[in-house]
């Protein structure tokens, strides 16, 4: 304030935003940046000893060069990654087309179908496909007395891959499928009218149109497949890369340090990733919204709908073949190594509803109470972030958007290396695992509300203010009922995916508070395949339930939740 | 009804805005005084700093320096929500959540009146503003003009101190927009509440003030009555912004202004002004007429008043019949508006026109 007028003004600016903001990103660099640069440091340093300059080794990373096991690990963790990617792309593409642009029917219920494979609790879904491929599988077993075929192992790149692929084809399913039901029909129209065939307007419309989201999703299956836990855990068998790499260091030697070191390769090879993909994509910005709301013709053809209407199905059928061999599971009763059980019955339900209630408390009440902070903070957070201009904006959102990137395992490894000892010693604690879920999902209201508030015209804060209400009132009133069908869809994802929640809560977990996924994989480990069936049966209907509820509330479809 | 009766003094008010590229002043020294239930409209390009004037008094954006009184008390102590102000804005801004009973409703819930009495005013209201009926509807099913009325209602339904109308009626078509506009005017008038209004449209302005204040550039450059600012302009862009206007480079000699050609016109007022314009890098004087002001007949007729040039065009425009002339000794086409068609003149032809009277003579002032 300056010039000769110049009075001093009371300000009675509300604080509770400021306050949130702030708090939110003390919590990121006490809780992520920190452990993630204690982390960075500690990977220099020899086992059990923190970093100082004087000690500084590189023998950590070393191993990469002279270990075998470790350099087999990494060329598998990109192999996976890579092929898992290019496959699931390849697959999806085709389905999202003719879901987009063929006319079917139940097509609402193939996007929510799809959904599924995402919100599926992890261990039980990869275990599935040892029960029907493994050496005695079902599948397996009857290929060999029928045809006298004998299926590769499932154990390895082909379980793994296929496992990964089913599970993560629905990215890239969600994003191109939105991309091509919107694109402003007015442009495969002037390629009609200036004499394009159908083809080439496939070709060199329709398809260049597709590729930006296809490159989105590619990204995110990408990074899931990068830092994927469960899945290589199960169906790995002799067959290493780094997720279970670390593990294994941490459970099998408690060597953090070494841990660490692979955690740091890990976020390496994944940034370099993101970086190749996003200049890919960056070459390719297309403006596809267009100003009408019709939407293009679907394609009618007997052949196009036969030939459609079976990839899709097929496609769904298998995605969704573990959670239903996990519910067929569940009921068994006894098992013993036959071709199908012999007993059939609710046993392992009482089994898990006298013995193994505990973990499914635990994993409601951390997910409840994670999930809570998440739209809480994120909320005040994303509100401040969209309507402020601040210094260090950008140094908040990236830290914000940080988790997104890194694997959860590494963020499990970087929060278990630097609050193990020391005066804030949580390991072992409830809260270390809530914080944890809280710096991994906060992201995600954080960036609904980031768009939510961003469709709310200022204006209407202003007029809310203008006529009498303070900023609190104005958040009551207005804000808070536009914006939230936004939080309420981040919240949604938030605790369905917390509820399973597996690659931080493994390296995270303890005796006291073990989570469903630690339960089932207790149980997988025992071989008590029954009663871990039930629990992750439970889990999909949970979560199910859930999703389907806020559907109904929120007025949105379950894809467009996910995407 | 009552009258507020509450003055509004502005006094020096600056606003500058801190951009990436440093600081840019939207609004510089800004004196204005607004009394009573005057409806009092700030007009100007966009950029010109009428918002940002009309935002501070709001309460929406900070003071530079300078100051905000009504009635002598500092607005600059109040936050937005304590000035009692009501507020319309371009884009309406009604609540897409609530009803158009309760979207009238919102201030007065606010100050925690009665229910009973909720229910009167918002009635009385809705009633004036002919949205009888429409009470539970919700503002997506309402037309354009219709939302316009409800966020009006919602402005005045707690009495305000003052009423801010910020372009309100730039999203409305042509035709309603006549009609809002003499509507708003009998509505303030009705409830004697200062209005100020905002708008870039200068017939709008015109139509609908009593007093209109005319900016550019961050500058307050005059204001006054409509009558005032168009008969007697106090710098080119004020003469040239409300209104049509014709320029000729003139000298001025004795109190008299010697046009190129050596025509001499007197009794002219003569202005000063510190317009930075290009057309005084070539003449130290230019001679403002408006067209309706002029006269315009074939060539030939012999007045020493008179200048000469070709009728380049020729608009019937219904009550009036407009002429664009060429002349060497003007910056830029003549407009020249009659009444009724000039007897003998086409498109092409010579002819001679002149200013009937009051003109206004503009000479830079020396710095």
């Amino acid at each position: 304030m300056s010039g000769a007028y110049a009075t001093p003004t009371r300000r009675r600016r509300s604080i509770a935003p400021w306050l949130a903001g702030g708090l939110t990103f003390f919590v990121l660099v006490a809780f992520l940046l920190y452990p993630i640069g204690t982390t960075l440091l500690n990977s220099f340093a020899p086992g059990g000893e923190t970093f100082v300059v004087a000690n500084a080794t590189l023998e950590h990373f070393s191993r990469f060069w002279t270990s075998g096991q470790y350099q087999q690990a990494l060329l598998n963790t990109v192999i996976i990654g890579l092929t898992v990617t290019i496959i699931a792309t390849a697959v999806a593409v085709p389905a999202a087309y003719f879901v987009a642009r063929v006319r079917m029917p139940f097509k609402p219920l193939i996007l929510s179908l799809s959904i599924i494979p995402l919100i599926s609790p992890p261990f039980i879904g990869a275990y599935s496909w040892v029960i029907l491929f493994g050496r005695s599988g079902i599948v397996s077993q009857y290929l060999d007395q029928w045809f006298g075929l004998q299926m590769p192992s499932i154990y390895g790149f082909f379980g793994i891959i296929l496992a990964m692929v089913l599970s993560n084809f629905t990215f890239v399913f969600l994003f191109v499928q939105g991309a091509l039901t919107t694109v402003d029909p007015h442009l495969e129209e002037s390629a009609k009218v200036m004499g394009a065939s159908r083809a080439r307007i496939l070709r060199t419309v329709v398809l260049p149109l597709a590729i930006p989201p296809m490159l989105a999703g590619a990204m995110i299956v990408l990074i899931e497949s990068l830092g994927e836990f469960g899945i290589p855990a199960i169906l790995g068998g002799e067959i290493y890369v780094l997720s279970t790499l670390m593990y294994f260091q941490i459970h099998g030697f408690f060597n953090l340090n070494a841990a660490s070191a692979i955690a740091l390769v890990n976020v390496a090879i994944t940034l370099v990733a993101i970086i190749f993909l996003l200049r890919v994509n960056r070459k390719r910005r297309f403006v596809t919204v267009g100003s009408t709301t019709r939407r293009a013709d679907l394609q009618t053809g007997r052949g196009i709908r036969i030939v459609a209407n079976l990839y899709v199905w097929s496609l769904l059928a298998l995605a969704l073949l573990p959670q239903a061999v996990v519910v067929f599971a569940s009921f068994a009763e006894r098992w013993p190594g036959t071709l199908w059980p012999l007993e059939y019955g609710i046993d392992n339900y009482r089994f898990v509803f006298s013995r193994v209630v505990e973990p499914m408390q635990n994993s409601l009440m951390l997910a409840a109470i994670a999930t809570v902070a998440c739209v809480i903070f994120g909320t005040l957070t994303g509100y401040i972030a969209e309507r402020k201009t601040f210094p260090g904006k950008w140094a908040l959102d990236l830290t914000i958007m940080l988790p997104f990137i890194l694997p959860g395992i590494v963020t499990g490894v970087a929060l278990l290396v630097t609050y193990n000892s020391g005066p804030i010693a949580l390991t072992g604690t409830a809260a270390i695992l809530v914080i944890a879920y809280f710096v991994r999902r906060i992201a995600y209201i954080y960036r609904s509300v980031v768009a939510a508030v961003s469709q709310v015209d200022v204006k209407m804060e202003e007029a809310s203010t203008i006529a009498g209400a303070g900023w609190g009132t104005t958040m009551r009133k207005v804000t808070i009922p536009l914006i939230a069908p936004g939080i309420l869809a981040g919240a949604i994802i938030v605790f369905t995916t917390l509820i399973s929640e597996m690659s931080t809560t493994v390296i995270l977990y303890s005796a006291r508070w073990k989570t469903v996924s630690i339960a089932i994989y207790e149980r997988l480990e025992s071989q008590e395949i029954g009663a871990a069936a039930a629990i992750g049966s439970l889990t999909i209907l949970v979560t199910l339930v859930l999703v389907i509820a806020a559907t109904k509330v929120i007025g949105k479809s379950m894809s467009e939740l996910f995407s | 009804m009552t009258t507020s009766g509450k003055a509004l003094v502005v006094r020096n008010l600056t606003k500058t805005f801190e951009t990436r590229e440093g600081p840019v002043t939207a609004l510089s020294d800004c004196s204005l005084e607004v009394g009573g239930n005057t409806f009092f409209t700030m007009l100007g390009p966009s950029g010109c700093g009428k918002t940002t004037t009309l935002r501070m008094i709001a309460g929406l954006e900070t003071v530079t320096s300078g100051q905000i009184l009504l009635d002598g008390e500092d607005f600059r102590r109040k936050n937005a929500f304590e000035r009692n102000i009501g507020m319309v804005f371009q884009s309406y801004a009604l609540f897409p959540h609530m009803t158009v009973f309760e979207n009238v409703a919102y201030g007065l819930r606010l100050r925690h009146a009665p229910e009973s009495l909720v229910r009167e005013r918002v009635g009385e209201t809705l009633g004036m503003l002919r949205l009888g009926g429409l009470e539970s509807r919700h503002p997506a099913d309402l037309s354009g003009g219709q939302q316009q009325r409800v966020s009006i209602g919602r402005a005045l339904v707690y009495r305000p101190d003052i009423l801010l109308l910020d372009e309100p009626l730039a999203n409305l078509d042509a035709k309603l927009r006549v009609e809002m506009r003499d509507e708003i005017r009998r509505l303030q008038k009705a409830l004697g509440v200062m209005a100020l209004y905002v708008t870039h449209d200068q017939e709008e302005a015109m139509a609908i003030s009593d007093r209109i204040a005319v900016f550019a550039k961050g500058r307050l450059m005059q204001s006054g009555a409509p009558y005032d600012i168009y008969t007697f302009p106090t710098s080119l862009f004020v003469a040239e912004f409300i209104g049509k206007a014709n320029f000729f480079p003139v000298r001025v000699d004795n109190g008299s202004a010697l046009a190129l050609d050596g025509t001499r016109f007197d009794g002219l007022r003569m202005v000063e002004t510190t317009d930075e314009d290009e057309r005084f890098k070539d003449t130290s004087a230019l001679m403002m007429c408006r067209p309706e002001k002029m006269w315009l007949s074939a060539a030939g007729a012999g007045d020493d008043r008179a200048f000469t040039g070709r009728a380049r065009r020729i608009q019937f425009l219904g009550s009036f019949v407009r002429y664009l002339v060429e002349c060497d000794q003007a910056s830029g086409d003549v407009i020249v508006d009659l009444p009724e068609f000039a007897p003998g003149v086409a498109e092409g032809d010579l002819v001679q026109f002149g200013p009937h009277q009051d003109g206004i003579v503009f000479s830079k002032v020396a710095m």
